[in-house]
């Protein structure tokens, strides 16, 4: 019974590591400017955003979900995210990516500009890293004492937005490794509530030189090769035709796109209606879809858009 | 009935605590539940005695023997076995004890020998290479040799209690307990157990039988201990049990005056026989046979027979248990 | 009348039938119940059955499922066979051999001439459960083994490897090996499933009620692992961990799930063996 307690005890809940004291600014400084070194990792996905799981992404849905991570400390990077039953795997030696997708056996494989959206939301060195850029100039930037995680001392970084910014968030912390400076995880708050929406963070790490076979990749015997842009044999829907556009910056910026009409073909598969509440205005009609951390409005001619931010800022960007 | 080893052993019943004991008990108590089956029983089983345990279903022989063995712990008193205590120095004097207790029990799907073959293997006695010998040996010795090979599960009720006395007797005990072993036998099985315990008996073995068949004990048994509602309301000698209470020695003689006349003035208590057969008959208080006989025939008495008038065990048994309930 | 001593100081030490031997009697005795060999047939035939259906069903794995990844690639066959078959099949199986180990033989009488030969309480609990292992152990190879010659005759293998979920092949000394692993993972998670089975057999002398406490028990946990609410219990549920050996179907090999897995079953493993120890050193028998 004691065995199974201590089985029952989160890993990495040490005492409060002690480290030299950094000031925020460099420590966002080192962060956007560090260079680490190859590492392996499990990376753990704690979502509690509300979304409902997507039929194709099972990690969308709230739950827990692990990602396996590593890095040759250049451009090659593997992800691979395991489901019960499956597992997809993301390759990339830094010139050519592979996307292997083991339902189908199905091997996606392109060079550069084709490349895919690599599953950024299981890297949390990446996914912090773009949040700290993205949310530097808008925020307030604190170090909050220290931490550790999978094993490593870390600092606690803390961007709050400032005080104008219109957003559903309280903050985002980012605990930042004390030795390389990379990001190790990033816990997403909503206002209102204690409990992370949102907490990407390894819950193993391992720096130093990584196997170079795990950074290409060989298609299987018995998979099929498919192009980027050519159909997906799983009736995905297709990408919008035009690029999203993003009004406003920092913690309120809105991402407007434009999707084919649904109810086309096979379509997503789900009524969007179902899983919000209708609304109008000035621009038009739509559905309102609510989660913690962010909204949605889905208008009836097929606007999106996209924010971490209350309605309003929603629509008064869809009233432009 | 009163065969002469019987006789000459009643006249010189053993003292109870006097020589070795193969098995003892002291106050053992069971209790299941609300239930009192053993209650504050002591008991001791000289070294090679053959002691029946009696009593009718329910009186606790089994329980009592189960607790002997170590089988149940008692919840009060102390057991001995060979001269070891029991629970705690049970591995020590079993291996030299064979028991069947409450049924043969065995594996339907193995055949006879197999199931042999699979007790004998945990035997701490037998070595590797006598196991086999020791297997046929017995099933030989109980009259299985022939359905060795068959399963277990299409064994006679009487071929099974075979099977389960086999494996008491896979190699030479001290001490063999044996629970109602001549149950689902035909005559003739009976007589084997009998054959059995007495080949035992003379070897030098204690046997310990708990049976429900009087007269069975009474032919094999040189001790006999009743129980009777958990509790022991007789135990000794069987010949000193039989005689206590019940005494008496039958005369024939055609001379019944001449014999009354000397006998009383010896100061022994008797009386004219009742009953068609001229005879006197002596009183229970009265000297041992040999010395009434030789007393009468130095008066001129011409004994032409004397018994001692025996209870049968089944009137001693019915006497027993009914006084007691 | 000779009396034989009845105190002997030098006979009378304790003495105990080799463990082999008993191991040994106690192997030919499971391997000679009728039910064990059918049981064992059973297993057989699970991955045929699996390599039949996916054989038939068309060479390419399109869709969802474990099955699925069987096509076209056999030396998967072993592993899914195993994960599959651990979600009832092998508890089970487990289970009544536990449940012959000490109720069976108590129900038949033969406990009480195994105590009175004598063999000692403990050495019957090492006896019984080296009975249930063997048992656990020959499900699982049968499963395995079958399932390699099933998957690379019926299905037939992809270039002779296995190729992982995550893409990468395997040659067949590897792929081997990822099924030699979960074997012994496998076999480890019914050692946990078999000890707690046995200290349920250790109070009974009813076997059925060994078998209906374990089906019982997976129910019941599979019940608690589906309720979010109750997400905290997962670390305490044996059966929370049973699909890791999928794991060995992932490249690189992730061992963290089976380890910790194997860990827990260590800890159900010592309650288990624990309680039978304390029931059989006081049980009637």
């Amino acid at each position: 019974m004691v065995g199974l307690g201590l089985l029952a005890v989160p890993t990495g809940a040490g005492a409060a590591p002690v480290l030299p004291p950094v000031t925020p600014e460099e420590l966002v400084a080192s962060v956007l400017t560090a260079d680490p070194d190859a590492f392996a990792g499990t990376v753990e996905v704690d979502n509690s955003l509300g979304l409902p799981p997507l039929p194709d992404v099972p990690q969308a849905g709230d739950g827990t979900s692990t990602a396996r991570v590593w890095s040759d400390g250049e451009d090659g990077g593997r992800v691979q995210l395991p489901t019960a039953d499956g597992e997809k795997t993301f390759v990339s030696d830094g010139t050519t990516f592979w996307a292997y997708d083991s339902q189908g056996r199905t091997v996606t494989e392109g060079t550069g500009a084709d490349r895919p959206a690599r599953p950024d939301a299981a890297d949390p060195a990446a996914a912090a890293t773009e949040a700290i850029r993205m949310l530097q100039s808008s925020s307030t930037v604190t170090v909050d004492g220290t931490a550790e995680v999978a094993g490593r001392p870390a600092y606690e970084l803390v961007l709050s937005p400032a005080p104008d910014e219109r957003t559903l968030l309280r903050e985002v912390r980012i605990a930042v490794d004390a030795e390389q400076r990379v990001p190790l995880r990033m816990t997403v708050l909503a206002t209102g509530s204690s409990d992370p929406a949102l907490q990407v963070g390894f819950t193993e790490l391992a720096f130093g030189p990584q196997d170079p076979a795990l950074f290409t990749f060989t298609p299987p015997p018995g998979s099929t090769v498919v192009e980027p842009d050519a159909e997906r044999p799983e009736g995905l829907p297709e990408r919008p035709g035009t690029a999203p556009t993003v009004v406003g910056d920092g913690w309120d910026t809105v991402v407007l796109a434009t999707v084919p009409a649904t109810g086309e073909g096979e379509g997503t598969g789900m009524d969007l209606r179902a899983l919000g509440t209708p609304v109008s205005g000035p621009w038009g009609s739509g559905t309102l879809i609510g989660t913690a951390v962010a909204n949605a409005i889905v208008t009836d001619d097929g606007r999106v858009a996209v924010g971490a931010v209350p309605e309003q800022v929603l629509t008064e960007a869809l009233a432009r | 009935m009163t065969s002469s080893p019987t006789l000459a052993a009643a006249t010189t019943p053993p003292p109870a605590a006097a020589g070795p004991l193969a098995a003892r008990a002291v106050g053992l108590r069971k209790t299941f539940g609300s239930t009192v089956a053993v209650d504050g029983v002591d008991l001791d089983v000289p070294a090679g005695s053959v002691l029946g345990m009696l009593g009718p279903n329910g009186s606790g022989k089994t329980t009592l023997i189960r607790m002997l063995l170590g089988l149940t712990r008692a919840d009060a008193g102390t057991a001995e076995l060979l001269g070891h205590p029991v629970p705690d120095g049970a591995a020590r004097a079993l291996p030299h004890v064979g028991a069947l207790v409450e049924g043969p029990g065995f594996h339907p799907f193995l055949s006879g020998r197999e199931n042999l073959l699979r007790v004998a293997a945990t035997e701490p006695l037998l070595g590797a290479r006598e196991i086999a010998g020791a297997v046929d040996a017995a099933l030989d010795r109980v009259g299985l040799a022939d359905a060795a090979g068959r399963r277990f599960r299409g064994y006679s009720l009487g071929m099974k209690q075979r099977l389960g006395l086999a494996g008491a007797l896979l190699l030479p005990r001290r001490l063999v307990v044996l629970d109602e072993p001549t149950n689902g036998l035909d005559p003739a099985g009976t007589r084997d157990v009998r054959r059995i315990i007495a080949e035992l008996h003379d070897g030098g073995a204690t046997v310990i039988v708990s049976s429900h068949l009087l007269a069975e004990v009474e032919a094999t048994c040189t001790h006999v201990a009743v129980l009777q509602s958990g509790s022991l309301v007789a135990a000794g000698g069987l010949a000193a049990l039989l005689e206590s209470g019940t005494g008496g020695l039958d005369v024939v003689t055609p001379d019944v005056d001449l014999a009354l006349e000397t006998l009383r003035a010896a100061g022994i208590a008797a009386y004219s026989a009742p009953g068609d057969e001229p005879g006197v008959v002596v009183g229970e208080d009265g000297p041992p046979t040999a010395e009434t006989v030789a007393l009468l025939v130095r008066a001129g008495v011409a004994v032409q027979e004397a018994r001692r008038r025996r209870a049968r065990l089944e009137e001693l048994f019915a006497r027993l248990t009914e006084e007691t309930s | 009348m000779t009396t034989a001593p009845v105190l002997d100081p030098v006979s009378d030490a304790p003495r105990a039938a080799p463990l082999g031997r008993l191991l040994a009697a106690e192997l030919r005795w499971v391997l000679r119940r009728p039910r064990t060999l059918v049981m064992l047939g059973l297993f057989a035939l699970i991955p045929v059955l699996i390599s039949i259906g996916v054989a038939t069903a068309g060479a390419t794995g399109r869709g969802p499922g474990l099955v699925s990844a069987v096509a076209g690639n056999g030396l998967v066959l072993p592993i899914v066979a195993l994960t599959l078959s651990m979600a009832l099949l092998l508890p089970l199986a487990v289970a009544m051999a536990a449940a012959d180990a000490i109720a069976g033989e108590s129900a038949h009488g033969t406990l009480r001439g195994l105590l009175l030969s004598p063999v000692s309480r403990l050495r019957l609990v090492v006896m019984k459960a080296f009975g249930v292992l063997v048992v656990a152990t020959l499900a699982t190879v049968v499963v395995a083994a079958v399932g390699v010659l099933a998957g690379l005759v019926v299905v037939g293998g992809a270039d002779g490897q296995l190729v992982t979920l995550s893409g990468t092949a395997l040659g067949p000394g590897a792929a081997l090996l990822r099924v030699g692993l979960v074997v012994v993972f496998v076999v480890g998670q019914l050692a946990a499933v078999g000890a707690v089975a046995l200290a349920v057999s250790s109070v009974t002398d009813h076997p059925l009620v060994v078998l209906a406490s374990v089906l019982g028990a997976l129910i019941v946990f599979g019940v608690l692992s589906a309720i979010p609410a109750l997400e905290w219990l997962q670390p305490w549920l044996l059966t929370s961990g049973w699909t890791a050996g999928v794991d060995a179907l992932r490249d690189p090999l992730p061992l963290g799930g089976m380890i910790e897995s194997s860990l827990r079953a260590l800890c159900y493993v010592a309650v288990g063996m624990g309680l039978t120890t304390y029931r059989m050193l006081r049980r009637d028998a």
